[in-house]
């Protein structure tokens, strides 16, 4: 039996059309990965099926009942539920609030504190959350945050569950865990929606995919039928573009560092975020970091970039230009009503008079040179798809020309072609001469670009790889080496 | 020492009370609004309006009851009026304010002028019952046995519980953080700011009320200022009615050393003595409240 059933959705935005013609079905009880470029009307037609957006015409059948959703309020009805690519969290509510918000649980006029807590804590233990309720939003991690959107699924007792680009945000520790939330729903009986860019992700879990590719699906293919090369071919419309910039040997004199940090330590609210860390950044090099999010990633970057003052040890920079790619876009990253254009130019100290010739012109060459797929030239950032608006970021940083570029999670929600894209960019500022300072949760990611490599745990880097990433063509070294880095990132020490 | 004893005086207690109930209907008023995200700077007007509509439904009428059903339906009336600029058509609600401020002050003016063929004031008009038995207790019964205040200090607690223990608050307090977040949980954020702009038109015709029914009269001009300073008492208290209680406490409290002092006469110039009041709310502002966050979506249309 089908639990959804989308027919013929179409769905323009002015000239643009995020959808044409989808027609699928989702299994009741099933897995089903909706995957596709950046830009190819995923999200779109998750928010027509939340009942965010009208299609222009189509129909969508509930467990065989044609609906027809004017709110998400609808939808919520309906008993679906949806986790978004960008969160909708309330940051000054506590946990509790966020949650119940919307379905509250009432005695008389007074909301039901007492039996709320009792319910969401029951779903905590038994989906190992580990959330404390009465945080608010403004003081949890991202992995975090994303288990509160889970927590509101589960408070709803949502039947039909949309998740967007749930693992983006995750360290590989955290994926496992997700997966295995996603298990337990299916052994309930739940139907799941889910985005992602990453196909081994789908490879383990899907068991239906329907590919996308410029609103249309153009794949469709069964669990046993699953072949990762098949679909990213199908995904990019067969040219799979590879990272073919290779590293060129840079001279790097090791005694010569363009930001190097000693014995820092960072203290906030009684803990010591950064703890006696010491780490130098080289020119011609990429230094990269990974570990489990909210191990002191942040305030590292925060600290060399020059917004966090109130550290101990010693901070030496023989330089103020740095570009930064920061991990939360939306926030950070850019605002979120100005077009592309204004975003572009915001860091831009010497241009005085900025002309509407001048803004197109640098639009027109950003979505030129970084495949941005946008409906239209001036259209302003919130409208862009999740991936096209990290590409708008990134463009905007390499072109500063900086001496230091700081990238923390530069593929986040990139799809596979413009993750080629990035990383070829980033051995080519390698290359230029540029120091390359690499955050990521992707293992993949940081061994294949990084020379230098170190793992953090509790705001100290616990250990520094640089020859051991010689030889990680050879599988049976890097999978060493990937057993011996999870260990780190938990805390287990390694020789 | 004179001024010593007269602050230490239950009279001076009373005229804090006094002082203080305009304000804190005031700043409840706009706290509602604001924390449905809607920037109301109108309080001032409210309060003109609905000082003028019970004076004159009084005078009209005759009767009290019906004199106060007015001015609150007056109010409401200007409310839904704000609403369909800022809610509806999207207009800049800092412009939109000052505009209502304007409009109802000048509407005030001419009316007393049109009606009355008054420069400045209404007949005179009786006051609001006073709670029997209370009344008569020396000195403080006339402000205990005022409904009024007592109502104000109520409105302590039921602006704290409504806004945080209750399912309406919850959803109002939404649509004032992050619509977006609260519209995908199927509330519907229009409706509240809209509860939340007409709550404030309630709360500030009883301040309003209040002062006519105090002074027995309207008279152009006799708002002077509070809808602001009621503004102010908000800011300074974070947007949270406990603090917002004790920035109103504390802005009547000057003001009543203000006028206990004029009365008294010392030698330090009364222009001195007027400042007194503002002097210290900067004093405060800069020495002990820090930044105050106001909700992150207020003032921004949905
Ligand atoms: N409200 C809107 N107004 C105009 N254009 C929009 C709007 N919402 C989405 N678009 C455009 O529709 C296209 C599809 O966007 P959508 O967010 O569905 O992509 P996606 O497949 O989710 O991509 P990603 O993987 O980057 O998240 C994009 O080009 C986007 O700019
Ligand atoms: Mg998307």
């Amino acid at each position: 039996m089908n639990a959804i059933e989308f027919k013929y959705i179409t769905k323009r935005f002015g000239d643009l059309t995020a959808n044409y013609n989808v027609s699928f079905a989702v299994r009741k009880n099933s897995v089903h990965c909706l995957i596709g470029e950046n830009g190819a009307g995923k999200s779109t037609l998750m928010k027509i099926l939340f009942g965010i957006y009208k299609p222009d015409s189509g129909i969508i059948k509930i467990n065989n009942v044609e609906k027809s959703f004017d709110s998400p309020l609808d939808a919520i009805k309906s008993n679906i539920g949806m986790l978004h690519q960008h969160f909708m969290l309330i940051e000054d509510f506590t946990i509790l609030e966020n949650v119940i918000l919307g379905s509250e649980v009432t005695i008389k006029y007074k909301i039901d504190f007492e039996w709320s807590e009792k319910t969401l804590n029951n779903f905590n233990d038994k989906y190992n959350l580990g959330l404390n309720l009465e945080q608010k939003i403004s003081e949890i991690s991202i992995s975090e945050q994303q288990k509160v959107e889970i927590l509101k699924l589960l408070y709803r007792n949502s039947e039909i569950l949309i998740f967007d680009e749930p693992t983006a945000v995750l360290s590989p520790v955290e994926v496992k865990e997700f997966y295995k939330i996603i298990e337990k729903f299916k052994d309930e009986g739940k139907t799941i929606i889910l985005i992602t860019h990453k196909l081994h992700e789908v490879k383990e879990i899907a068991d239906r995919v329907t590919v996308l590719r410029r609103g249309e699906v153009v794949y469709e293919t069964e669990k046993e039928n699953l072949d990762i090369n098949i679909l990213s071919r199908k995904i990019v419309g067969d040219v799979i573009l590879k990272n073919d910039i290779s590293k060129e040997t840079v001279m790097i004199n090791q005694e010569d560092s363009v930001i190097k940090l000693s014995n820092i330590t960072l203290r906030k609210n009684g803990h010591d975020i950064l703890n006696k860390l010491n780490l130098s950044l080289h020119n011609g090099e990429i230094y990269g970091v990974c570990g489990v999010e909210g191990n002191g990633q942040s305030e590292l970057v925060d600290l060399i970039f020059g917004l966090e003052k109130k550290f101990s040890g010693y901070l030496e920079k023989n330089t103020n230009k740095i570009s930064l790619v920061p991990d939360d876009r939306l926030k950070k990253g850019m605002i979120k009503e100005f077009t592309i254009g204004e975003n572009l130019i915001l860091k831009d100290k010497n241009k005085l008079n900025i002309t509407k010739k001048y803004l197109t012109g640098l639009t027109d060459e950003v979505i030129n040179n970084f495949d941005v797929r946008v409906p239209e030239n001036s259209v302003i950032m919130k409208l862009l798809s999740g991936g096209n608006q990290q590409k708008v970021i990134f463009a905007r940083e390499i072109e500063l020309n900086n001496d230091v570029l700081i990238f923390s999670h530069p593929t986040r929600g990139v799809d596979i072609n413009a993750t080629a894209f990035i990383h070829s960019k980033i051995i080519e500022q390698r290359n230029a001469g540029k120091a390359v300072l690499l955050i990521s949760s992707d293992l993949d990611e940081l061994l294949s670009l990084s020379d230098k490599f170190g793992v953090i745990y509790k705001g100290t880097l616990v250990k520094e790889f640089s020859s051991e990433l010689e030889n990680i063509q050879n599988e049976t070294m890097k999978n060493k080496l990937l057993e011996k880095i999870g260990k780190l990132m938990i805390g287990i020490s390694v020789e | 020492m004179n001024i010593i004893v007269s602050i230490l005086s239950l009279t001076f207690f009373a005229q804090v009370l006094r002082l203080f109930t305009p304000y804190f209907l005031g700043a409840n008023a706009a706290n509602f609004s604001e924390r449905a995200g809607v920037i109301n700077i109108a309080i001032e007007g409210f309060m003109i309006t609905s000082a003028l509509g019970y004076a004159l439904f009084t005078y009209l009428t005759n009767n009290i009851f019906l004199g106060f059903v007015c001015a609150i339906l007056v109010n409401l009336l200007f409310s839904l009026l704000y609403a369909l600029f800022v809610i509806k058509l999207k207009i800049n609600q800092i412009v939109a304010g000052v505009g209502f401020n304007l409009l109802m002050a000048g509407l005030a003016k001419f009316l007393i002028v049109f009606i009355f063929q008054s420069s400045s004031n209404t007949p005179r008009i009786p006051d609001l019952p006073n709670i029997p038995y209370i009344q008569d207790i020396p000195y403080v019964g006339e402000v205990l046995s005022d409904y009024i205040i007592l109502f104000s200090f109520a409105l302590i607690f039921i602006s704290n519980f409504v806004l945080f223990k209750t399912k309406f608050g919850l959803r109002l307090r939404s649509a004032g953080e992050n619509p977006e977040a609260g519209e995908s949980l199927g509330i519907k954020i229009r409706l509240y700011k809209l509860y939340g702009v007409l709550i404030c038109g309630f709360l500030s015709a009883l301040g309003g009320i209040w002062l006519a029914s105090n002074q027995n009269s309207f008279s152009d001009g006799m708002v002077a200022g509070r809808g602001y300073i009621a503004l102010a008492a908000m800011i300074i208290g974070k947007w949270k009615p406990v603090n917002i209680l004790f920035a109103c406490i504390m802005f009547a409290f000057f003001e009543a050393l203000e006028i206990t002092f004029q009365i008294s006469g010392t030698f330090i110039p009364s222009q001195i003595i007027q400042m007194l009041p503002y002097l210290i709310t900067i004093l405060v502002l800069i020495g002990f409240i820090g930044k105050t966050k106001p909700p992150a979506s207020d003032g921004i249309p949905y």
